[in-house]
């Protein structure tokens, strides 16, 4: 039943495609006779669907030929190439650009910069963290959407994905994976409750191990402070400029999660830190699902996950530590030729559909961003991403940020730990230092 | 310095009478060269040359009038085209490219100052040619010429490759990044999307504002700790290395080339490996901190790069371990030349050894090694390896701008501005700025050692 | 530390301190190397590839040095193109440097002083600069990503004229005497230094050679920017670098480890062959700036 939907779902995203081409290719009607017949094969099944009429009437699209780099992270290198390689071997309007797609490894950080270097150099599509949209928006590197493909990504993923993929009013991107969150891994011989944060940090500290928690990363100390109930969120333009900012991190809320912060910090047990592959001692680590492999093999049979824990607040209230939900990317660079672009178009679409999303699933574990691929009953069944679930309540869709931002905030869990603020500062200390942060932030309003 | 500038404006001057004289005094076959370059050599039946020199003016026309001039004319403005995107067809139409106006802008000048030093020659060469002839002389025939490349011009012939290397990969980019410090280039002025212009001296004032966005103590901070940091690195391995040395040196001390060898292994192997490494021991789940605290030396692990004042000592302290061995090295040859009979005349004396090597060794390395220290200080302000590799410029604070941290040298934060933020306008002013700071301390020493000031004294 | 037993007397004791003092640092100066071959042995199935907190391995294995070899990784290649590219810098800087040296430090002519001083100037100016500036020179010709091997030899020859200063002093201490007897009988400069020169200079020539043989083996910021996206013309540095430092690779660091070492082993073999030669630059280039 299921293969059958997504059977449906795919076609109609073909037919939906070919509509997209067709304002672009009027005047071109080279097509020969083989993809025409291929073109209307593919309309024939969708009768079933609801789309048919407009697409019979359609003309073929002429994708032209060329070639097309993409960039993806290294562990989904060859499933990509092998997803890309059938697509084009599947339908013959494909076959200018067989044997002419190249998939290389460049991580999502890489990539981001690679692609504001250079834009005419970097790939043609290529994944990169949500928080390089506005950076990779503002530098000409990402082609919006057309309207087809942005229905097609709106109705077929969540809506944080689709926030993340949106400067101003304009979808920029494919989303790829709704998993970008982190949450609580530990060693269950060693963490006796992981709801409490006191309590981890105890059991931690009784046992000689690490509670590894990155505080001088904005992403991950921005659980501390939505936790407490504070906010920092940026608006922006579909240029990718940011037009305003509601801060208020200094403010009791703020005030609270901060001095959360410096007590985490004062622990013999705590270790500034994020990367299951550098870790050396966990106890309990803070932590997303791209690690969850190395942590299985790191923890063996303790392996364990949970949502964040919650804290009491220095006011004597508890707080349920927040976070980030984020995803990952994909983006089609600026294209000149519109049968190029209508194949990046379709090639990116196949790549964050429900079958490539859930193939990712089952070779790296990337939790899908697609409605119909997070109903999937191994998905529902992943330690890591029920735990990412649990936690989800509680986190804020991640919007879009200055890169400045990363910094500054970063740089308030680094005061922390470098001993500029410590549990023992006063209020007027901590009030100083946030009210710099929302100074700063306010600054970045251009 | 100023004396050099004096003596540039006076070669120009004396130059610009030249040609004046030349014109004047020159025959009709002279002056014409002044418009048609090699007319006169060609005239004289100096082929070769004559040919060379029109080849060059004909290259250099096309040129200007296919591309030059273009590239000129758009360099007031770097670009007034805006690059869109069809709202119909979502195809994108690219507009100017400051990035490549700004770039060829400053490849066609360089090409038209390069062009009018040919032209000079080209009137130099009349003037040579009219008073060969002059004096019943016969001009240098093309074989003549070439034969003279490998002999009284051989200096031309072995620096025309490096000079025109240089020139391109080196001269070219530092000033189109001095170009650069005068625009509003960063991550929303990005060629090819968007454009970028020039906004003359806004940079410099953000870089030295105090307070508001300004960063005048984020690069007061940077400045003093990069200045702290290339004093400290200089003299810390250069006596450990010297110490090192005596102690390898010392009578009685067998192996001495497996000591030396066991050393100078930080040299041969790469530094992002070793010196990533080395960082990574000294994290807070690190093998230092674990054993410490095994040990009982600790008791809970410290993080070292998380707070400024370890982490700077500890920079200080790690880089002796990759710098020691390379003085260690040096020293050892040196301190074979000292002359024996000085020793031994403070034996005589009575000197006792820590005598001795306060008042005849140490003046003496420190006399012999004057350009070394020099290079060595220098080079440590602009020591990126050490301080990318073991801390990354960590750690932050809120204090300080845009990122960087109190081990931040000026060259790290500027790579940093490039990378994170992609503030090639702000990295553009922190670079010239290093520069200054870079050029000051050091002519102000290199015309004061004794090695540099009677260079023709070892030949 | 070393001063102070200095004026210890040439005793027994004075030695054996100095040789416990030898010992605690070659410990010292070797024990990162130490660990990195040990965990480079470090079998997967403990702790994942990953760091751990204690030194020796429990278990031994290759595992990482044949996944360096497997199909999986470029790491051959890697070491190939920096080979490569190691090769043709050290060839052609050599080349360039002593080019330099000699029109420098052997022939006088105008503009000599001002063009040592531009340069001094010149390479006053933080590299990283350049950067950008030089990747676009060279997309035009194509020696950008693909083509990103000979760029990066290119580059790396290109403005190696620069660094004329151990080499020239080293000319300027042979007799200019031997130049002027060899001119009066006849002799062209090309031949002086092609015939006498040359033959000289044996030891600065290894030595420049070299150190500019080493550099490119651990240059991961420039040649990342020139190979971008195109892995297959990484050097090894660039490679090595991404492991430790892109959250992607998740358990690389015993193979970062394997990959060090095979790239240290040999640099280290044949730096220590010619330390004679290096000794003597740096000797050299410490009295002459």
């Amino acid at each position: 039943m299921k293969k059958k939907v997504l059977t449906v779902l795919l076609t109609q995203a073909l037919v939906a495609s070919m509509l997209a081409g067709c304002g672009d290719n009027g005047s071109e009607n080279t097509t020969d006779n083989s993809q025409k017949t291929e073109n209307t094969d593919a309309t024939d099944k969708t009768e079933s669907g609801d789309t048919t009429d407009t697409a019979q009437d359609a003309p073929a699209i002429d994708y032209g030929s060329g070639e097309i780099t993409i960039w993806v992270a290294e562990n989904v290198v060859d499933l990509t190439q092998k997803l890309v390689d059938d697509f084009i071997a599947s339908n013959d309007a494909y076959s200018g650009y067989a044997g002419n797609i190249t998939v290389e490894a460049v991580g999502e950080g890489d990539a981001a910069s690679n692609m504001i270097t250079d834009v005419s150099g970097g790939a043609d599509i290529y994944g990169f963290a949500q928080d390089q949209l506005t950076r990779l928006v503002a530098a000409g590197a990402l082609q919006p959407l057309n309207d087809n493909m942005s229905s097609w990504v709106t109705s077929s993923n969540d809506a944080g994905a689709i926030g993340a993929a949106t400067s101003g009013d304009t979808l920029y991107a494919f989303p790829m994976t709704s998993d970008n969150g982190y949450f609580l891994y530990y060693d269950s011989t060693v963490v006796t409750d992981p709801t409490s944060l006191e309590q981890i940090i105890a059991d931690c500290e009784a046992a000689g191990k690490g509670f590894y928690c990155d505080v001088d990363s904005a992403w991950y100390n921005a659980s501390f402070f939505f936790g407490a109930g504070c906010t920092c969120a940026f608006e922006t333009d579909a240029d990718g400029n940011f037009t305003g900012v509601t801060a208020d991190y200094a403010s009791d809320a703020g005030l609270v999660a901060i001095k959360e912060m410096a007590e985490v910090a004062s622990s013999k047990a705590f270790v500034d830190g994020s990367s299951a592959g550098e870790a050396t001692n966990v106890g309990a680590i803070i932590d997303g699902t791209w690690d969850s492999a190395a942590l299985e093999d790191m923890l063996g049979d303790n392996y364990a996950c949970a949502a964040l824990p919650s804290f009491e607040g220095a006011d004597g209230k508890t707080y349920h530590m927040s976070g980030f939900s984020g995803n990952k990317l994909l983006g089609v660079k600026p294209q000149t030729e519109g049968g190029k672009l209508a194949m990046c178009y379709e090639i990116a679409k196949m790549l964050t559909d429900t079958d490539a999303q859930l193939e990712r699933f089952n070779a790296q574990g990337w939790g899908p961003s697609n409605l119909t691929a997070q109903e999937d009953s191994t998905v529902k069944a992943n330690v890591a991403l029920a735990a990412l679930q649990e936690q989800m309540p509680y986190m804020i869709p991640q919007g879009q940020y200055p890169g400045e931002w990363w910094d500054l905030a970063g740089a308030l869990g680094a005061d922390v730990e470098n001993g500029t603020l410590t549990v023992d500062s006063s209020d007027e200390d901590f009030m100083a230092e946030l009210k710099t942060h929302d100074d700063t932030c306010a600054s970045l309003i251009q | 310095m100023k004396k050099n500038s004096n003596n540039v404006l006076g070669i120009i001057a004396g130059n610009i009478k030249n040609i004046g004289v030349t014109f004047k005094e020159g025959d009709w076959k002279t002056r014409v060269s002044f418009l048609i370059m090699g007319f006169g050599p060609l005239m004289r039946k100096s082929f070769a040359r004559g040919l060379a020199y029109l080849l060059i003016q004909v290259a250099f026309i096309f040129y200007m009038a296919t591309e030059g001039i273009s590239n000129l004319s758009k360099l007031s403005t770097l670009g007034t085209e805006e690059t869109h995107m069809d709202p119909n067809t979502f195809l994108t139409t690219y507009g100017d490219n400051s990035f490549l106006i700004l770039l060829y802008g400053v490849l066609t000048a360089v090409l038209c100052v390069l062009f009018v030093a040919f032209w000079r020659l080209n009137i130099q060469e009349n003037q040579n040619e009219q008073e060969i002839i002059k004096k019943g002389g016969s001009l240098p025939t093309a074989t003549q010429d070439l034969k003279s490349l490998l002999d009284q011009k051989f200096h031309a012939t072995l620096l025309a490759l490096p000079v025109l290397g240089v020139l391109i990969f080196m001269v070219v980019p530092i000033i189109f990044m001095i170009c650069v410090a005068f625009t509003n280039y960063d991550a929303n002025h990005q060629a090819p999307s968007k454009l970028f212009t020039w906004v003359g001296l806004e940079n410099f004032k953000q870089l030295f504002q105090f307070g508001g966005n300004g960063m005048g103590s984020t690069f007061t901070t940077i400045l003093i700790w990069t200045l702290v940091w290339a004093f400290f690195a200089t003299f810390s391995t250069y006596f450990g290395g010297i110490a090192l040395a005596l102690l390898i040196n010392k009578k009685g001390i067998k192996f001495k080339k497996l000591w030396r060898t066991i050393f100078v292994m930080t040299i041969a192997i790469p530094q992002f490996i070793s010196l990533l490494y080395v960082s990574k021991m000294f994290a807070a789940d690190g093998l230092i901190n674990t054993y410490f605290v095994k040990w009982g030396i600790f008791e809970r692990s410290y993080n070292f790069w998380a707070h400024p004042m370890t982490a700077r000592i500890l920079i200080i302290v790690l880089n002796l371990w990759i710098g020691v061995p390379y003085v260690m090295l040096m020293a050892t040859g040196l301190l074979m030349n000292i002359p024996a009979d000085l020793y031994e005349s403070a034996r005589i004396d009575g000197a006792n050894r820590w005598q001795m090597f306060k008042k005849i060794t140490m003046p003496y390395m420190l006399f012999v090694t004057g350009p070394y220290l020099l290079t060595s200080f220098t080079g440590n302000l602009n020591n990126f390896n050490v301080i990318y590799l073991l801390s990354g410029g960590g750690p932050t604070s809120l204090k300080l701008y845009g990122g960087s941290g109190y081990t931040d040298l000026l060259v790290t934060w500027l790579y940093k501005l490039i990378l994170n933020s992609t503030n090639y306008r702000l990295a553009a002013c922190v670079g010239i700025l290093t520069f200054i700071v870079v050029a000051v301390t050091s002519l102000i020493a290199y015309n004061r050692l004794p090695s540099i000031k009677d260079e023709e004294g070892f030949q | 530390m070393a001063e102070q037993k200095l004026h210890k007397q040439h005793t027994a004791l004075g030695n054996a301190i100095a040789y416990i003092l030898l010992v605690i640092l070659s410990i010292i100066w070797l024990f990162p190397f130490v660990c990195i071959v040990l965990q480079s042995f470090r079998a997967p199935s403990e702790g994942g590839g990953g760091m751990v907190d204690y030194l020796v391995p429990k278990t031994f294995s290759l595992a990482s040095y044949s996944w360096l070899f497997s199909a999986d990784s470029n790491f051959v290649k890697w070491f190939e193109n920096t080979f490569i590219i190691a090769f043709f810098i050290a060839l052609g800087q050599t080349c360039f440097v002593l080019m330099v040296s000699y029109a420098l430090s052997r022939t006088r002519f105008a503009g000599r002083t001002f063009l040592m001083k531009f340069w001094l100037v010149l390479g006053m100016f933080p590299g990283f600069l350049s950067m950008i500036c030089l990747y676009f020179l060279l997309k035009n010709v194509g020696l950008t990503q693909a083509g990103a091997i000979p760029g990066l030899i290119l580059v790396g020859v290109a403005s190696s004229g620069m660094g004329y200063y151990v080499c020239k002093g080293f000319f300027d201490t042979i007799p200019k005497t031997l130049d002027e007897a060899a001119r009066i009988d006849g002799a062209s400069r090309a031949r002086i230094f092609f015939t006498m020169l040359l033959p000289l200079s044996k030891p600065i020539i290894i030595y420049q050679a070299l150190v500019a043989f080493m550099a490119p083996w651990c240059d991961y910021i420039f040649a990342s920017y020139i190979a971008f996206g195109y892995s297959k013309s990484y050097n090894v540095a660039v490679g090595l670098y991404d492991w430790v430092n892109t959250n992607d690779y998740q358990g690389y660091f015993t193979r970062f480890c394997a990959g060090g070492v095979l790239i240290a082993v040999p640099i280290t073999a044949l730096f220590m062959a010619l330390q004679k030669y290096y000794v003597e630059g740096v000797t050299g280039g410490a009295v002459k700036g």
